[in-house]
């Protein structure tokens, strides 16, 4: 199916910034499951895009002279084979069995995994790991901030897709499973609604499964990839740096136009 | 292992080792109230230079002097050109390693090492992965730690390739025993080293494709245990020393402010780790570094002395496979030897070692500066197993070797001269050729019977000599 998207997101400062810095990963790239057929990224500047560490279409945004706003847009038309449910990549899934100071386990998430997995290490394993983090973790926002670890998270009993994502993180990395973190959007069953989302995925039998704690789904449905990473700060959308501004407020506008994709059919 | 002590002065029947008879001769003549006074002069001086290093593990982190001893560590150039080889040798298999891990890994197809080992080491630095870097060079400036065993052997302890450190501590040592006891250098012929920041800028500009970069020295700041060297080599090489925010990323380039406006940087040589480099893709508490810096990197604008991501090659855990890489890269017999090392991920090796403890030095895979290791036969019964129950908990993170009898050099104490424990860290230099700055780092552990020669631990230095045979 082929999604339209507009995504604007507007920074507001209360005093001038004097520079700012900004890592940009909002934009989707060509995948097994995924067919970038057009995407712009409109920013204040132009900015070539570059490939990051994970391989995600990376923009660098360098502002140097005094603003008290940062306007991004990103939009355009991605084609979805909604029914791949796992995605095939040459590179080495190793280096992410690793842990990050936001994913790393504790004791309460090791006994978890291994309570809910046993000595399974198949998907099913996964997926009921998955059901039971999404009821040990009540969706709350809120309950946490953008640096609570997994762990804490997990403590707390409560969180967002990023805590649900770095929780099951961390129960698959103890399982000697390598896991990603998934930053993109999610839509809605009739694909009018479209918001910003995370969720995970995993290595299983040389190829990459979803995992979506927070929705409990187990296949990528209504999700699309815009980035990947060892944790929320490899692949958020907006990392950056500022000097001056004093205090930020944001807002995003996510739209999604409906796109009816005129199927050819076989004589 | 054997277990007498090598000593670097004196042979098996107590005689003066040739290279030494004319220190010895000097030392026999010269009175010692007049070597007390020198002794006091030369602390005096360092103290007025700053020459300082932090302490950690006091109740403060106190700055202290380095103690420097004037005994000096001598080695005959007929045997120095035997170990500079093989530093050279290593360090050229350790680059080739680099590269082809961050790009075809052939090794690891090869089955030499497995895939898990580095692509899972938390040393691997994805970023790098398919960056091609001029010159093929990751680690442009390494430190190759050797200690001698009882038979006089050298053996290679580990390799440093992220930040190694300690050269101006090299290059003052000789200049204090020059200042000091210039007649001991007009008695023999003593290699020189004074060339090594002039040598040092060579490298660094040659890292850079560019014609006549501009090179600087980015440091963590003075609070960080070896700014003066950070300080002493950026005057030295007559280059700026700067600071994480006195550097901007604008436009995937690298700006140093400068009171004439910006001024583009070419290449960096930075002793920051890599968490600390940029905080928009590393630490994001980092204050250290540069955001914007891997970006700039990645794209190739800006060279990095030493690159991100040499610390899997010199990690503990890759340190057995480093002999089989000379074999593999260079098809070449390694000169220099490896001591015989237990990875403790391995089941077999792992009972051997816990089995054994008292007899072992036991260390962790990623640690350094000699903490969080246990040096089996001077620990207690009750440190042994305490340190036991950490092994088990974590059996990848440790290696065990046996103890060697590290060599020793006379060396002035509270009664007298006495013999304490040495060893030696060669600096190399990678860039249009590779290079040894005859002699390097001796450090010497100063408590009797310590075999931890580390400066954050309490350690010393010596001068060393390469001296004609």
């Amino acid at each position: 199916m082929r999604l339209s998207i507009s995504h604007e997101t507007t920074y507001h400062y209360e005093d001038p910034v004097r520079a700012s810095i900004q890592y940009l990963r909002l934009t989707p790239h060509d995948s097994e499951r995924q067919q970038v057929i057009s995407w712009q990224l409109d920013l204040p500047r132009p900015v070539r895009a570059q490939v990051d560490p994970f391989g995600n279409i990376l923009h660098v945004l360098t502002l140097d002279e005094p603003h008290d706003a940062i306007v991004i847009r990103a939009r355009g038309q991605v084609d979805i084979d909604e029914l791949r449910e796992a995605e095939h990549e040459g590179q080495s899934a190793f280096p992410f069995l690793r842990c990050t100071r936001l994913t790393e386990p504790d004791e309460a998430l090791r006994g978890f995994a291994d309570q809910h997995c046993q000595q399974r290490r198949d998907r099913n394993a996964l997926i009921d790991l998955m059901h039971a983090l999404n009821q040990s973790m009540v969706y709350t926002p809120g309950a946490t901030e953008v640096d609570t670890c997994a762990a804490q998270a997990f403590a707390g009993g409560a969180g967002v897709c990023q805590d649900h994502t770095h929780a099951f993180l961390a129960c698959a990395r103890s399982l000697g499973i390598p896991a990603r973190y998934v930053s993109g959007y999610l839509y809605s069953e009739d694909s009018t609604h479209l918001t910003s989302h995370a969720w995970a995925e995993a290595w299983l039998e040389d190829a990459w499964y979803s995992f979506d704690v927070t929705n409990q789904m187990a296949r990528p449905q209504r999700h699309l990839k815009l980035a990947v990473g060892l944790d929320y700060l490899d692949a958020c959308p907006v990392r950056g740096m500022r000097r001056g501004g004093g205090h930020e407020q944001m807002h995003a506008k996510v739209l999604v136009m409906p796109t009816p994709v005129i199927e050819v059919q076989q004589q | 292992m054997i277990r007498t002590c090598f000593d670097e002065m004196y042979d098996g029947a107590g005689q003066v080792r040739p290279h030494y008879r004319e220190f010895a001769r000097w030392l026999a003549q010269t009175p010692p109230e007049l070597l007390a006074q020198r002794r006091r002069e030369a602390d005096l001086l360092f103290h007025r230079a700053g020459i300082t290093f932090t302490l950690y593990g006091d109740e403060q982190d106190t700055e202290r002097l380095i103690p420097f001893d004037i005994i000096p560590r001598s080695i005959p150039l007929s045997e120095w050109q035997i170990v500079e080889r093989g530093c050279i040798q290593r360090v050229k298999a350790l680059n080739l390693f680099l590269a082809d891990l961050y790009h075809e890994q052939r090794i690891i197809k090869a089955g030499i090492i497995p895939a898990e080992q580095v692509l899972a080491n938390e040393q691997y630095q994805l970023a790098m992965q398919g960056l091609d870097l001029h010159r093929n060079l990751y680690s442009h400036i390494s430190g190759i730690d050797l200690v001698r065993d009882g038979d006089g052997t050298y053996y290679v302890l580990e390799d440093n390739l992220r930040t190694p450190s300690g050269v101006s501590y090299m290059l003052e040592d000789r200049k204090m025993m020059m200042r000091l006891f210039p007649e001991l250098f007009a008695a023999q012929r003593i290699a020189p080293i004074d060339h090594y920041p002039s040598l040092l800028l060579d490298t660094l500009k040659s890292a850079s494709p560019i014609d006549n970069p501009c090179v600087v020295v980015l440091t963590p700041g003075r609070f960080n245990s070896a700014f003066f060297e950070h300080a002493f080599l950026a005057r030295e090489m007559g280059v700026e020393l700067v600071e994480g925010a006195d550097l901007f990323v604008r436009d995937d380039h690298v700006f140093m402010r400068t009171t004439d406006g910006p001024k583009a940087v070419d290449v960096i040589y930075r002793r920051l780790d890599d968490a600390f480099l940029d905080p928009l893709a590393f630490n994001p508490d980092s204050m250290l570094g540069v955001p914007g810096l891997l970006a700039a990197y990645r794209c190739g604008n800006v060279v990095l002395a030493n690159a991100i991501g040499t610390g899997v090659a010199d990690d503990k855990s890759v340190y057995p496979f480093v002999t089989e890489m000379i074999r593999f890269y260079l098809d070449e017999e390694p000169i220099l030897k490896n001591v015989p090392t237990f990875q403790c991920r391995k089941p077999d090796e792992l009972s051997h070692v816990l089995a054994n403890l008292p007899h072992l030095v036991v260390k962790e895979t990623q640690g350094s500066g000699g903490y969080g290791m246990l040096v089996g036969p001077a620990s207690s019964a009750a440190e042994i197993e305490a340190f036991r129950a950490r092994v088990k908990a974590k059996p990848h993170a440790y290696i065990a070797q046996p103890t060697l009898c590290l060599s020793t050099c006379p060396t002035f104490v509270d009664n007298g001269i006495a013999p304490r424990h040495i060893d030696l860290r060669p600096f190399v230099l990678s860039g249009k050729e590779t290079r040894v700055v005859p002699g390097g780092l001796t450090r010497v552990a100063l408590r009797e019977g310590s075999l931890v020669v580390n400066s954050s631990q309490g350690g010393g230095t010596k001068d060393t000599w390469v001296v004609e045979d």
